[in-house]
């Protein structure tokens, strides 16, 4: 599903984000990406969907090499893949309707496939009393639920999360884990980056580590320590 | 696709709704732009108006080298008549000549005592149609009336001429000047206000952007959306051309302008009308398409 080849991000001349990365992940995994505050975990993530080009190496998504794609296409990759980040992103000025909606009217859905398929996910995640209230009427758990939501209304084949629990605490941090799971199980390859290791000792899956934008550890559970 | 055009309207609608303060400053922005273009149209176009009139003063006087015999006299005027330029004959004979000359002396009439009647030539005095009281309009009477008459001298105002067409000239020049400047910075005004609020909603581009709306679909609500304003400003600058038209003409300001009592201040015609809505509608749609290059970028 997604494949790195010696992938390099540089910024500018001193600062490397991203350095030589190997990696591959297939379909249906779950992987945690962990490292300490600036080793490149939300790099990584946005070399994934295309808000950076690599310096360097190939990406390949969905068995598409992403590494130098045209804006024009950019689009058609970001309908395969939900992003969730720390601080939500979502339309405080639309309602959680309307900001599920979103993501199915900017992919040019019919109107009544919309409201079948945003009632549908907001069910899923518990907030389908919700429909007509503002973002900022609500906790932040419940906003982070409706980012998911919007991530998830398009069915993608890959969910990329940038600590989604940051700002959340533990049993919020838990109902979210339990969607990324529920998503995941239906066959969604699921990229997390977090600093928290609670998250992989409560669910263990496989653990990418970073350090300075290098690959210094790539454990699966149960399993000894293996590195490229 | 009907789907398509409904939402897209829709969604530019509600934008309006969202962000009235800066929808309205848009619209003011474009209006008063337009209008001030406008504006400045009209003095230049009855400046125009008003110095062509100057004009109806043309004629062309040719002198004859002798007087044609008075039988000849009615076939001459038909021919001259039959030219296309021209809009009247009148044929001064030596004698009429005579009278009107002792008439403008006034009481130093002694002075043409026992002077001969027939001192002065003869000669016909050419009126022109409107279009033709030009420079080519008169080279071209004058070059068709050397197969017609013996002419001696002519006259039509040469110099006077010369120094209109200047006029004209350097008013136009002005005016193109000064227009496309006016335009340029209404362009460019626009352009920022509507940068402004592009500003004020770089998170739904970024967010629309980021769930893969295609570029089309990000740009042609906000489009829609400078067009309609586009539209609007440019009905509202219209309709504020057209009052301010109308006091003008109520108020009898076409005495203080020093114009003739038969002038009339001339209004925008239909077309031009149109044209000016249709310049908000572009106005708008560029303005939005230079300012949404800046903030929707993938
Ligand atoms: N837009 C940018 N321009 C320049 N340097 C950047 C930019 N974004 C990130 N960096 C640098 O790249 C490195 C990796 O940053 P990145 O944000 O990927 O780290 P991170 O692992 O996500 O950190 P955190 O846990 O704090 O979010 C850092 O040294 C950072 O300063
Ligand atoms: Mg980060």
């Amino acid at each position: 599903m997604i494949q790195l080849y010696s992938v390099t991000k540089r910024y500018s001349r001193e600062s490397v984000a991203v350095d030589d990365l190997n990696l591959r992940i297939d379909k249906g995994e779950f992987v945690y990406i962990t490292g300490a505050s600036g080793a490149g975990k939300t790099t990584m993530l946005r070399l994934l969907y295309a808000a950076e080009r690599p310096t360097r190496g190939q990406i390949l998504v969905d068995k598409q090499n992403i590494s130098r794609i045209t804006s024009a296409k950019i689009p058609y990759l970001r309908r395969k893949i939900g992003v969730v980040f720390q601080d939500f992103k979502l339309l405080q000025s639309r309602t959680v309707f309307e900001n599920v909606a979103f993501a199915l009217e900017a992919q040019g859905k019919k109107r009544f496939e919309v409201s079948k398929k945003v009632y549908q996910v907001l069910k899923e995640v518990g907030l389908e009393h919700r429909l007509q209230r503002k973002p900022l009427e609500l906790s932040g758990g419940e906003q982070q639920r409706i980012a998911i939501a919007r991530a998830l209304v398009v069915d993608p084949l890959i969910l990329l999360a940038d600590e989604p629990s940051g700002n959340l605490d533990q049993r919020v941090t838990l109902d979210i884990m339990e969607l990324f799971k529920r998503a995941n199980a239906r066959g969604t390859t699921v990229l997390l980056a977090t600093h928290d290791d609670s998250l992989h000792r409560r669910f263990p899956r496989r653990v990418i580590t970073l350090e300075q934008g290098r690959l210094v550890g790539d454990q699966r559970p149960n399993d000894e320590i293996s590195t490229d | 696709m009907l789907e398509r055009l409904r939402y897209f309207i829709l969604r530019a609608l509600r934008n309006m709704r969202q962000w009235p303060f800066l929808c309205v400053a848009a619209i003011l922005t474009m209006a008063v732009a337009l209008a001030t273009v406008a504006t400045f149209f009209l003095i230049v176009v009855n400046i125009e108006q008003l110095a062509s009139r100057w004009t109806r003063e043309i004629q062309i006087i040719a002198y004859l080298q002798s007087p044609p015999p008075a039988a000849k006299i009615p076939e001459l005027m038909k021919q001259l008549e039959s030219l296309p330029e021209v809009s009247s004959v009148l044929y001064v004979s030596p004698t009429a000549a005579m009278d009107h000359f002792r008439q403008r002396l006034g009481q130093d009439q002694s002075l043409l005592e026992g002077i001969s009647e027939d001192l002065l030539p003869a000669s016909f005095e050419l009126g022109l149609h409107d279009s033709f009281r030009n420079q080519q309009g008169i080279e071209a009477v004058i070059s068709q009336l050397e197969g017609i008459l013996q002419v001696d001298d002519l006259r039509y105002g040469q110099q006077w001429l010369e120094r209109f067409n200047n006029f004209i000239r350097i008013l136009r020049f002005v005016g193109i000047f000064l227009g496309g400047f006016l335009l340029f910075a209404t362009l460019f005004i626009v352009a920022n206000t509507i940068r402004l609020t592009l500003y004020a909603r770089r998170d739904e581009l970024e967010i629309m952007a980021l769930v893969g709306a295609t570029m089309r679909f990000i740009k042609i609500p906000f489009l829609l959306e400078g067009a309609i304003q586009g539209f609007v400003g440019g009905v509202l600058s219209l309709v504020f051309l057209a009052v301010s038209f109308s006091l003008v003409i109520a108020r009898g300001m076409n005495a203080i302008w020093l114009m003739p009592t038969d002038f009339n201040l001339v209004f925008l015609s239909a077309s031009q009308q149109l044209l000016l809505v249709l310049s908000g509608v572009v106005l708008g749609t560029l303005g939005s398409l230079t300012s949404l290059r800046r903030f929707v970028r993938i």
